[in-house]
């Protein structure tokens, strides 16, 4: 490797570091490499280093002078790009209000160099309550054993099992006798009840060993039942790990969990749920996702938005690489950027007739933060503004097909979710109706085996007033995954 | 306000699709992929039976009839045109684009088949694809070329197209 020659790259700070941030990071990174305590061969040569970077920075003549040698910072480096798609060529002038839709793409962008994918800190949550007994304790062992195995060798794994409390199986650490720790995982037995929360903090104290080390750090939780009593404390957990990029994912298996709880945990971290209807697709779904974490570039997204009164962003969804509801207002964890596959959100906007006096009008000015942990200097946030123009006339340009794509299969999915919040108002006419309304979209789009369980669903809707556990998630989930890109 | 034709819901200005029953409301005209020349805007249905005289007033050497939705889509002056469907991270991507035509419902592949003029013949090729293409109703064996006549019925999968030319 070229010897580093960036003292802000050595830093790890940006070029516009403030003096309090560099000495920060000077401190930071001084403890962890001091002659004393370091160990691996060549850190005393990177703590020179570090102490070279820090006293020409710390010195604003100094720093004033390096500055002026340094090769601008071209844009060719991002390792990112992102796209901007309109729904519309502009808005219209007019008293009622409007909708746009917007697509944001963020691709990942390699030139001369690969950049690595940074190494795991994942800890599995294991349900283990009396429900998960027999086969489907033993095709969840197996899953979690055969995820081990496919681990990369500078990859941390923890295991976590919980019911009414918690246990750590296996403490965070790179598992060099696998084998002593697969007789671990078979010796795990069913019993007891479910308290997510228990399993979810012991998970998070596990992660927490060994965060801040570039690595991408993910909870994935594995469970067959609803909480108890806790949800509230979970939900504030994954909002507390969200703050410090860990993700959480989640896997309900079979019919009886809440999905609206999982959807909520995995939501503000920028995580998944997911549904496995059938116990033996567990090692699928889970090898899938430990496949899709060993790929991510960044970990944690973030795009910072504020509402424009008047322009408000009314819904977002992530469309790609794994699909899910986003959370619409502060800093929305938009998920990982993938090395080989794009990241795209689809926006929904509703602009109110009195904006449009204005000839231009700026739905958003975000922030969009992005980290690789693979990479010496940290990347300056992008700004990301949403924009259009007010004309008289709608224009005649269809929406991209990008977007018609995509947002003909939310549609669906938004159908449900209605069908869904009427069924709680007791609106159950009009529920069982939007059930048949989709039933019909979903046949023409030749989904026959979903249009049937919309149908039933709306029977069910009619006679019992609720949908039944199975059919909403199968609708649910099968909606959701219609939108997923094709192969 | 657009009223959705399907069920009269009353839609905000701007929706794309009707948010009570999924109808999509803005037409989606415009093929997607570049290389096409601007004359191949589909042209309005027409009956199945007229487009032997409808494909003589058309200057280009062949057109496609989308049998679902009875637009015809005219083919530019080139030689050889890839027909697929524009899909995420593709490197290769097809001349006509036949997304807007339920494309993935009916099972095309992103680059399903290849049309080719020598002279004047007009051939096909299936391209590999997953669901196969079909003349008048015989799987074609992939890669290997195949004649296509006048009013031939083609299926990429389950998506029907008439091939019209203009020497017939």
């Amino acid at each position: 490797m070229a010897k580093n020659t960036d003292f802000y790259a050595i830093l790890g700070v940006t070029r516009n570091a403030s003096q309090d941030e560099i000495k920060r990071a000077y401190l930071e990174a001084a403890q962890r490499l001091h002659p004393d305590k370091n160990k691996a061969i060549g850190e005393t040569e990177i703590f020179l280093e570090i102490q070279q970077a820090y006293e020409t920075l710390s010195n604003p003549d100094r720093r004033k002078k390096y500055d002026v040698t340094l090769p601008k910072e071209g844009i060719s480096y991002l390792p990112f790009k992102h796209k901007i798609y309109y729904s519309r060529p502009n808005l219209v002038r007019m008293d009622e209000p409007q909708m746009l839709y917007i697509l944001l793409e963020i691709a990942p962008q390699r030139e001369s160099e690969e950049i690595p994918s940074p190494p795991l800190n994942v800890a599995l949550v294991l349900d283990r309550s009396t429900s998960m007994k027999d086969e489907k304790m033993d095709v969840l062992k197996n899953a979690a054993i055969k995820v081990m195995r496919n681990l990369r060798s500078q990859d941390i794994f923890s295991v976590v099992t919980f019911s009414d409390r918690a246990e750590v199986l296996i403490p965070a650490s790179i598992p060099y006798d696998k084998r002593k720790l697969e007789s671990r995982i078979q010796m795990l037995q069913p019993s007891g009840g479910t308290e997510i929360y228990q399993g979810l903090r012991a998970a998070y104290d596990e992660i927490q060993r060994n965060i801040g080390q570039e690595r991408t750090d993910h909870i994935i939780l594995l469970t067959d039942g609803h909480t108890y009593g806790d949800d509230q404390e979970c939900i504030d957990l994954a909002e507390q790990a969200a703050k410090q990029g860990i993700g959480i994912s989640a896997m309900g298996i079979g019919k009886e969990w809440n999905d609206e709880f999982l959807d909520t945990l995995a939501k503000s971290t920028g995580g998944s749920s997911r549904y496995i209807a059938r116990t033996e697709d567990i090692q699928k779904f889970l090898v899938d996702k430990f496949e899709s974490l060993a790929r991510t570039l960044a970990d944690d997204v973030i795009l910072e938005i504020k509402q424009t009164p008047g322009a408000e962003m009314a819904y977002a969804f992530r469309t790609q690489p794994e699909t899910g509801p986003l959370p619409i207002e502060g800093s929305i964890h938009l998920g990982p950027l993938l090395q080989d596959s794009t990241l795209n959100i689809l926006f929904e906007y509703r602009i109110d007739g009195a904006m449009t006096s204005q000839d231009v009008i700026y739905l958003q000015r975000g922030q969009l933060k992005l980290s690789i942990a693979t990479l010496p200097t940290p990347l300056q946030p992008l700004t990301v503004e949403f924009s259009r123009e007010v004309k008289d006339d709608p224009g005649e340009e269809p929406p991209p097909a990008k977007i018609i794509q995509s947002l003909g299969k939310l549609t669906l999915y938004r159908m449900q979710e209605k069908a869904h919040m009427e069924v709680e108002q007791g609106q159950f006419e009009l529920a069982a109706q939007h059930m048949k309304n989709l039933a019909t979209s979903l046949l023409a789009q030749g989904e026959r085996s979903l249009a049937r369980t919309a149908l039933i669903e709306a029977e069910n809707i009619t006679k019992m007033q609720s949908f039944s556990e199975e059919g909403s998630k199968e609708i649910k989930y099968g909606t959701r995954s219609l939108i997923m890109p094709l192969e | 306000m657009i009223e959705c034709p399907n069920c009269q819901h009353k839609n905000l200005d701007g929706t794309v699709f009707c948010s009570e029953c999924g109808t999509q409301l803005s037409e989606l005209h415009s093929i997607v992929t570049q290389s096409i020349p601007a004359e191949s805007k589909p042209l309005p249905p027409v009956d199945r039976m007229q487009t032997a005289a409808y494909a003589k007033q058309l200057d280009t050497w062949a057109s496609l009839h989308l049998l679902d939705s009875g637009q015809i889509l005219p083919l530019g002056d080139r030689t050889e045109f890839t027909l697929g469907r524009v899909s995420e991270a593709q490197p290769i991507m097809p001349d006509i684009d036949l997304t807007p035509y339920q494309a993935y419902a009916n099972g095309v592949s992103r680059l399903h088949a290849v049309l080719k003029r020598e002279g004047e013949r007009v051939f096909v090729m299936d391209l590999g694809s997953s669901n196969g293409t079909y003349l008048n109703g015989m799987r074609l064996k992939p890669n290997t070329e195949h004649t296509l006549n006048h009013s031939d019925l083609l299926a990429l999968g389950k998506l029907k197209i008439q091939i019209l030319l203009k020497n017939s």
